[in-house]
């Protein structure tokens, strides 16, 4: 089935060449990145699909004034620096006008300053680590929250949760590590004690011993601080059965339908800081839509709505631009300021756009919303 | 002195799923010299062979009614499938190449490990696909140690296995005709022993003692990916190699030693090293003892 359809891709693209070639028709060449392959390949495919929804959506209403068709090169990451530098490089010898993309903030970096040498547009869905607004790069954008919010977010969980005492386990990527101190940090700063900061390996399925150190040190939160939601679910899998009863927190890289799906009793009760989705809204509801018509489930991560709303920032500013001036269409991003499928978009001057953590719980193989740090209340029941 | 129960009956469990892949390993080195690099995904297809079968039983209600023949049947289709797709792999892959150097086998073995962890990944998809939770509760009290009846399986099937390879090899005629080709391929095929055949049966049995790892590990930690094989393939090997490479109870050791260690290293010093730990042993033994703890006799003991 899989073959099938990369099958009907790869004939696609190579028609799609030939006919551009033939008939003076102009395509707009839009990149993706992210980790295709490897262990976090069902993040980076969310994210491609979030980008062929939001393509797909722009196409049905008609598409870009000057484009015949808009034309995405999804390229593989696998979570490595170098390979993201390889895959940035690719995308400027395909000439395209911007990437979103990538996912861990490890790859973002080293593939944004290749970009940016060549003034192209990037707009990560997913990575939070702060450098990677914070490096003065004139073309990059992110549409996720920040980690120094998230971590905010999640101290202050801790905090209502009256917690006094916390256990940290990271996994020592970019992301995780830089979220994990910055709790770290704010604990100590509101006076909950870090116990411990423990990390883990990337492809660790085995967490028996870390979680039995845990349990011996009977701490009131265990903050969960991992890339990948399948390792999520084996920790939470492992803390139930070793019988820990701290209150787990973790953060959105969990956040993913495979992390209920996998972890199943297990994850019930887990809380999770990601950014608040209104899914009432009509344009979240026309992404779902065109993702389900796409991937065949409804069940999407919180990086594909991410990825949806980059793409459909970035085709908005090339059509209200009419061109593919960098410097234009920079300045139409700047300006914007609507309702996508994940929250209200608009950027600051550095890139960043809005951070919305709130906190979800998995309830009944579900996320639900369930507190809200802004205000310092639970979400009623309806949402 | 809990929490060391406790990490002891942890060590004892990682260790155990590292013997189950280690020895399939080692069998196969003890016969042609080849480090079959592909080992590991026979480990994975297995895995990924029983989370089929045993998502379809439980789709049609056949679990809940009879957990227990659901599990050995699954396994033993799952073991036949990866005996299949070795076979196939050795043909293909290894037995072409028989008369040329080391270095093209063990190649063509990475090759094919490449090739099978992408097959898993086109065919199977790229998300962790989840085993029904049946199996994986319940378990023991005893105060604050706690022992599921998962480790408990792990162990015991490990330590069967042990026991049934052992027999198999010293005390069968097949297990004779193992030896006389571990020793002398050209020698024994005068005497009429079928070296291919032995040699096929050897793959046969290695993959499917990965499949019922890779089930094992499937049930124990709740699901399975395309690229599990790759980590606790190099831990198993690191496993093979610690205990003697050729030896079956060696492997076994290794595999346990390489689990222990790690487990005590993650629970008394940090988690970040404990593969470091690891490496550290296997090196410091290499050192001391260059052909592993049990690979004295390398030429008389090897399968």
């Amino acid at each position: 089935m899989k073959f099938k359809k990369l099958k009907l891709f790869v004939l696609t693209i190579i028609t799609a060449i030939f006919i551009s070639a033939g008939a003076f028709a102009e395509t707009l060449k839009i990149g993706s990145m992210g980790p295709l392959t490897g262990p976090y390949a069902a993040d980076g495919n969310d994210i491609a699909n979030g980008v062929r929804s939001a393509i797909a959506v722009i196409e049905d209403e008609g598409g870009i004034e000057g484009f015949d068709k808009i034309e995405l090169f999804a390229e593989d990451t696998a979570c490595d620096p170098r390979q993201a530098v390889a895959a940035a490089n690719k995308l400027i010898n395909s000439e395209v006008i911007g990437v979103i993309g990538a996912y861990c903030s490890s790859a973002t970096i080293p593939a944004s300053e290749v970009l940016a040498e060549e003034d192209i547009i990037m707009i990560t869905p997913a990575s939070t680590n702060e450098k990677v607004t914070e490096r003065e790069l004139k073309y990059m954008f992110r549409m996720c929250g920040r980690d120094d919010d998230q971590s905010k977010a999640a101290v202050s969980f801790l905090k209502y949760k009256k917690a006094k005492t916390v256990f940290i386990i990271d996994d020592k990527t970019t992301y995780s590590q830089g979220l994990a101190e910055n709790v770290a940090k704010g604990c100590e700063a509101a006076g909950i004690k870090v116990i411990l900061h423990d990390h883990v390996n990337q492809g660790d399925k085995d967490f028996s011993a870390v979680l039995t150190k845990l349990k011996s040190k009977a701490p009131d939160a265990l903050y969960m601080s991992l890339q990948n939601s399948a390792t999520g679910s084996l920790m939470a899998i492992q803390a139930k059965r070793i019988g820990i009863e701290a209150t787990i927190l973790s953060q959105d890289a969990v956040y993913h339908p495979q992390f209920i799906d996998i972890a199943k009793d297990a994850a019930e009760g887990i809380y999770l800081t990601c950014g608040f989705m209104d899914k009432g809204t009509e344009s979240y509801k026309n992404f779902i839509a065109k993702f389900q018509k796409i991937t065949g489930t409804d069940k999407s991560g919180a990086y594909s709505v991410y990825a949806y709303d980059s793409a459909i920032t970035l085709l908005k500013a090339i059509k209200k631009t009419g061109g593919t001036d960098p410097a234009k269409i920079k300045e139409a991003m700047l300006k914007m300021n609507y309702q996508g499928a994940s929250k209200n978009i608009s950027f600051k001057e550095n890139g960043d756009s809005s951070s919305s953590y709130i906190i979800f719980k998995v309830e009944n193989k579900n996320f639900k919303n369930h507190w809200n740090p802004e205000t310092g209340e639970l979400f009623s029941e309806t949402k | 002195m809990e929490y060391f129960i406790q990490q002891l009956i942890n060590g004892l469990t990682l260790g155990g799923i590292y013997a189950l892949i280690a020895l399939g390993y080692t069998m196969v080195y003890g016969i042609i010299q080849l480090i079959n690099f592909a080992h590991g995904e026979f480990f994975a297809a297995g895995g990924y062979m029983g989370v089929i079968l045993l998502s379809f039983l439980s789709a049609n209600g056949y679990l809940a009614t009879n957990p227990w023949l659901c599990l050995s049947g699954s396994i033993i289709l799952a073991m036949i499938y990866c005996s299949l797709l070795a076979t196939g792999v050795e043909k293909i892959a290894y037995k072409p190449l028989r008369k040329s150097s080391r270095l093209s086998v063990l190649l063509s073995a990475l090759g094919m490990s490449i090739f099978i962890q992408n097959g898993l990944m086109l065919t199977q998809g790229v998300y962790d696909k989840p085993y029904p939770s049946i199996f994986s509760g319940g378990g023991f009290d005893f105060g604050n140690i706690k022992i599921s009846y998962m480790q408990i399986v792990i162990l015991l099937i490990t330590i069967l296995l042990l026991v049934f390879l052992n027999i198999l090899v010293f005390k069968t005629r097949i297990g004779k005709a193992m030896r006389a080709t571990a020793q002398d391929k050209t020698m024994s095929s005068l005497v009429g022993i079928k070296s291919d055949r032995v040699i096929s049966i050897t793959f046969i049995i290695g993959a499917s003692l990965a499949a019922a790892a890779g089930i094992m590990v499937g049930m124990y930690y709740g699901s399975v990916g395309y690229n599990m094989g790759f980590v606790p393939g190099i831990k198993a090997f690191a496993a093979a190699v610690l205990g003697g490479i050729g030896n079956i109870t060696g492997a076994m050791i290794g595999g346990l030693l390489i689990g222990i260690i790690e487990i005590f290293g993650a629970g008394y010093i940090s988690s970040e090293y404990k593969d470091v730990f690891a490496f550290i042993i296997l090196i410091g033994v290499l050192y001391f003892m260059p052909t592993g703890i049990m690979g004295e006799n390398v030429d008389d003991t090897r399968v």
